[in-house]
């Protein structure tokens, strides 16, 4: 189910309607919890047993892990649900990968293979279930966490619907104690989670889905060979619409968490008005990129064992996190342009540490970072390298003589709508939503709300997935 | 060089590392937020209402939209007991010009429309050939500038019928219940993007213009559809509809090579069906193909594109089916035909019913079965 559809509109008034009902706190747990089930399974009920494979083994490592008092017992649990969860991950996700790049090193080698045709659908949701599970076992591994006092608050905390599919990544020390303790959303909490709702689904369904996605499809599905203009225009528009897709669904996925009694954290952070990359990597998809220090990087050394470590930490971390995205070389060329980026930064920051620049010079390095963000957006949405290769040549003037491919339409849109973006960034770096709409006008709130659900209802959305899903 | 710092306002697991998070802060600013809903409220309320005004105003009417999610409903029906009716496939026209009212008068059943706008119905019908449960009667509308070329506007509708997920029919019950009947805008023409799109923008220099299909029909709950009343009374509209066509024909003339292409692809399609009937027939499928009335400029397109002698009688002479040419009836040259390609509604009624008698008078079915 998607948050942008019919169906979840009917199926979050019932939730809330049975959630306000004067029902024990157990009741309403399992309520949730049933709820997010269906949630899950409108989308294929069968792959629901995933879910609870991932939930099980989870609970059952975390309760070894618990008892166990040897540290070789204490990591065999811990391996178990890392395992578990990676190999599904790897099954599902990477296995007609896996498969198609043996194929392709077979032939290179000259020894004839032919892979079996496999159609390996995809379960929805499942990078971010067993990163959420997966942390439950590492936190207890690494006593950071004590385990959920009962199974019910583990599997709320698994399945709970506004993050299931998408995110944000939470960790059991952010969800697990909320349900421990018996909450009801406040009318003030309600109403600001709908309109949080009402922003993110704004950024999906007009911004990214009606405005932006058209002329992203355009540069890089058709096979055509783009100028500067289209192609910088399409990458642009890609940039606004991966933004304004994901983030959109946090918004959506904290505003229908609020309204529900919950607090879930911040996802994004105006990230297009990063300066430097360490400085994006704080904005963008924050649960993920935290999820890869904590997990990751800090255990591959992170920056305790000299520059050298740091970066192969960096990179390994980085192109990981490319491959997370989805099972194509464009990804991991995403994961390692960023991580280059990041190396590079390092080394400019050891260079010139003395340096202090001045506001302009802040302005120009954080414009440059996005610049190289969009660089790396070319090949995050290019399907192969010829499509990314000829967009980058055409962004840096290389296709001479291409013809024009999108409208003026599409081109005004890109050229209002990305630079708003962008601005708006800006203007909130250092800013939270909700500061600013502690001070803004009442009537003004009203009415922008307005139109903003206005717009989501006349764009007439049909429904599409968010891009994450994907992953 | 210092790292900058992120917002102070509100910490994020960004700038804590290698700890348990904490439950995240979710404060909401302290403001009349219920009051600043109903305000929303009212404002959406208002500008939805005059946007459905000024829609209905313009002509649009409530009908069901024509979606993936329409189609599937109907297909569903061939897997859900009803395997043993008359099917519909082909592009518009069959859509447009085929009325299921009139065919159930006369045939005492409903058939089954599946018929996609702006598609070749290849897909479709190797889809309904894959499909055991299929075992009535099928009639393929053949568009030939869709059918020979395998063009595909509604790609991968077979595809979503396969993969529909519950929440997506739920959805479709949902919208078809509760909202489409209602609401008039919601058509594809007048969604936001589009109206913005159709306004006077200048183009740019070296990229041709193309107009896009307009609205040009209404439809039903059961696929049952006919073309909008708009389309017959405002002339400006029709001549629109007819220059929208009008953009496809003609261009230079094709090179040897674009020939040779052009007629392997038609005969790539008459193979696709060829196969794709013969399965049916096994099975005891009745199948027919009907070319319907075009007009105008679109009949000589048509007839210069795609020869009647190299597409319509090689399909017949492959799949050994019948079928039926509107050019070789008498009844079939008198039809109202606006924009040259479909029916309207009027002679929609009376086609169905020529239709009909064609087919039981010249292609009866044995045993008693009807079309």
């Amino acid at each position: 189910m998607v948050f942008n559809t019919l169906t979840f509109v009917v199926f979050f008034a019932l939730v809330l309607a049975i959630h306000a009902l004067p029902l024990g706190w157990t009741t309403r747990k399992i309520n949730l919890l049933i709820a997010s089930y269906l949630f899950y399974a409108a989308w294929n009920p069968p792959f629901i047993l995933l879910l609870w494979i991932s939930t099980i083994v989870d609970w059952y490592a975390a309760q070894g892990l618990v008892k166990a008092e040897r540290p070789a017992a204490r990591r065999a649990w811990m391996l178990l649900s890392v395992v578990a969860n990676l190999g599904m991950l790897l099954y599902f996700k990477y296995g007609a990968f896996l498969l198609q790049n043996f194929a392709a090193l077979m032939a290179a080698l000259g020894i004839p293979y032919h892979p079996p045709t496999v159609d390996i659908v995809l379960p929805v949701g499942i990078s971010f279930y067993t990163f959420a599970t997966m942390s439950y076992t590492l936190d207890i591994y690494l006593r950071r966490a004590l385990p959920a006092r009962n199974f019910l608050d583990y599997a709320l905390f698994v399945t709970f619907f506004p993050h299931l599919v998408a995110g944000p990544i939470m960790r059991p020390t952010e969800l697990v104690p909320q349900f421990e303790i018996p909450r009801r959303a406040s009318a003030r909490q309600l109403c600001f989670g709908l309109g949080l709702m009402t922003v993110g689904l704004f950024n999906k369904v007009v911004l990214a889905d009606t405005f932006l996605s058209g002329a992203a499809e355009q540069v890089f599905d058709r096979g055509k060979l783009p100028g500067m203009l289209d192609a910088w225009a399409g990458t642009l528009a890609f940039s606004g619409q991966i933004f304004c897709d994901f983030a959109g669904y946090s918004t959506t996925a904290i505003g229908a968490a609020l309204c529900l009694g919950f607090a879930m954290p911040d996802n994004f952070r105006f990230p297009y008005a990063a300066i430097g990359f360490s400085d994006f990597w704080r904005r963008w998809h924050i649960t993920l990129s935290a999820w890869l220090r904590d997990y990751l990087y800090i255990p591959l050394g992170g920056n305790r064992y000299g520059a050298a470590r740091t970066n192969v930490a960096l990179m390994t971390t980085m192109l990981l996190g490319g491959l997370w995205h989805g099972a194509n070389w464009t990804f991991v060329v995403w994961g390692g342009l960023h991580g280059t980026y990041l190396v590079a930064e390092r080394a400019i920051r050891s260079r010139f540490s003395g340096v202090r620049p001045g506001p302009l010079a802040l302005v120009a390095i954080g414009l440059l970072t996005y610049a190289l963000v969009d660089v790396t957006w070319v090949f995050f949405r290019a399907k192969d390298f010829t499509t990314a290769w000829h967009v980058i040549t055409g962004m840096f003037g290389g296709n001479g003589g291409a013809k024009p491919i999108l409208s003026t339409v599409f081109l005004v849109s890109v050229a209002t709508i990305v630079p708003s973006i962008v601005g708006v960034h800006w203007y909130m770096r250092n800013r939270t939503l909700e500061s600013v709409l502690a001070r803004a006008p009442l009537p003004l709130i009203a009415v922008l709300w307005g139109l903003l659900a206005f717009a989501i209802v006349i764009a007439q959305g049909t429904g599409s997935s968010f891009i994450y899903f994907q992953f | 060089m210092p790292s900058t710092t992120t917002s102070a306002e509100r910490l994020t697991a960004s700038d804590r590392p290698g700890v348990a998070q904490p439950v995240p802060e979710r404060h909401v600013p302290n403001r009349a937020w219920p009051r600043v809903l109903l305000g929303a409220v009212i404002v959406a309320a208002t500008l939805i209402g005059a946007w459905e005004w000024h829609w209905r105003a313009y002509g649009a009417v409530p009908g069901i939209l024509d979606n993936e999610g329409l189609w599937a409903m109907q297909r569903r029906r061939i897997d859900t007991g009803e395997g043993s009716r008359t099917v519909l496939i082909g592009s518009s026209r069959t859509f447009f010009d085929v009325q299921l009212p009139v065919w159930e008068k006369l045939s005492g059943q409903r058939p089954i429309q599946l018929g996609l706008i702006g598609t070749s119905p290849i897909s479709v019908l190797e889809d309904l050939a894959e499909d055991p449960k299929f075992t009535g009667q099928l009639l393929i509308g053949v568009a030939p500038d869709l059918f020979f070329s395998g063009y595909q506007f509604k790609a991968g509708m077979p595809r979503y019928f396969h993969r529909e997920s519950p929440s997506q029919r739920v959805g479709q019950y949902l919208s078809m219940r509760f909202v489409e009947p209602y609401v008039a805008f919601l058509d594809g023409d007048y969604a936001l993007f589009t109206v913005i799109e159709r306004q006077a923008w200048p183009e740019r220099p070296g990229r041709p213009t193309h107009l896009h299909v307009r609205k040009l029909s209404v439809t039903e709950a059961d696929r049952n559809n006919y073309m909008w009343s708009k389309v017959e009374t405002d002339p400006e509209y029709a001549a629109l509809a007819r220059k929208i066509w009008a953009q496809n024909f003609g261009g230079p003339a094709p090179t040897t090579a674009e020939i040779a292409a052009h007629h392997a692809a038609v005969d790539k399609e008459i193979d696709r069906a060829a196969a794709a009937v013969a399965k049916l027939r096994a099975r005891g499928v009745a199948v027919i193909f009907v070319r319907e009335p075009s007009a105008g400029d679109y009949l000589a397109d048509e007839d210069k594109g795609f020869p009647r002698a190299t597409s319509w009688e090689p399909l017949l002479a492959k799949t050994g089916a019948p079928g039926i040419h509107f050019q070789d009836y008498p009844e079939m040259q008198h039809y109202d035909i606006p924009e040259w390609s479909h029916l309207s509604h009027a002679s929609a009624l009376q086609y169905t019913t020529d239709l009909y008698r064609i087919l039981e008078r010249d292609h009866p079915l044995p045993d008693g079965r009807r079309w």
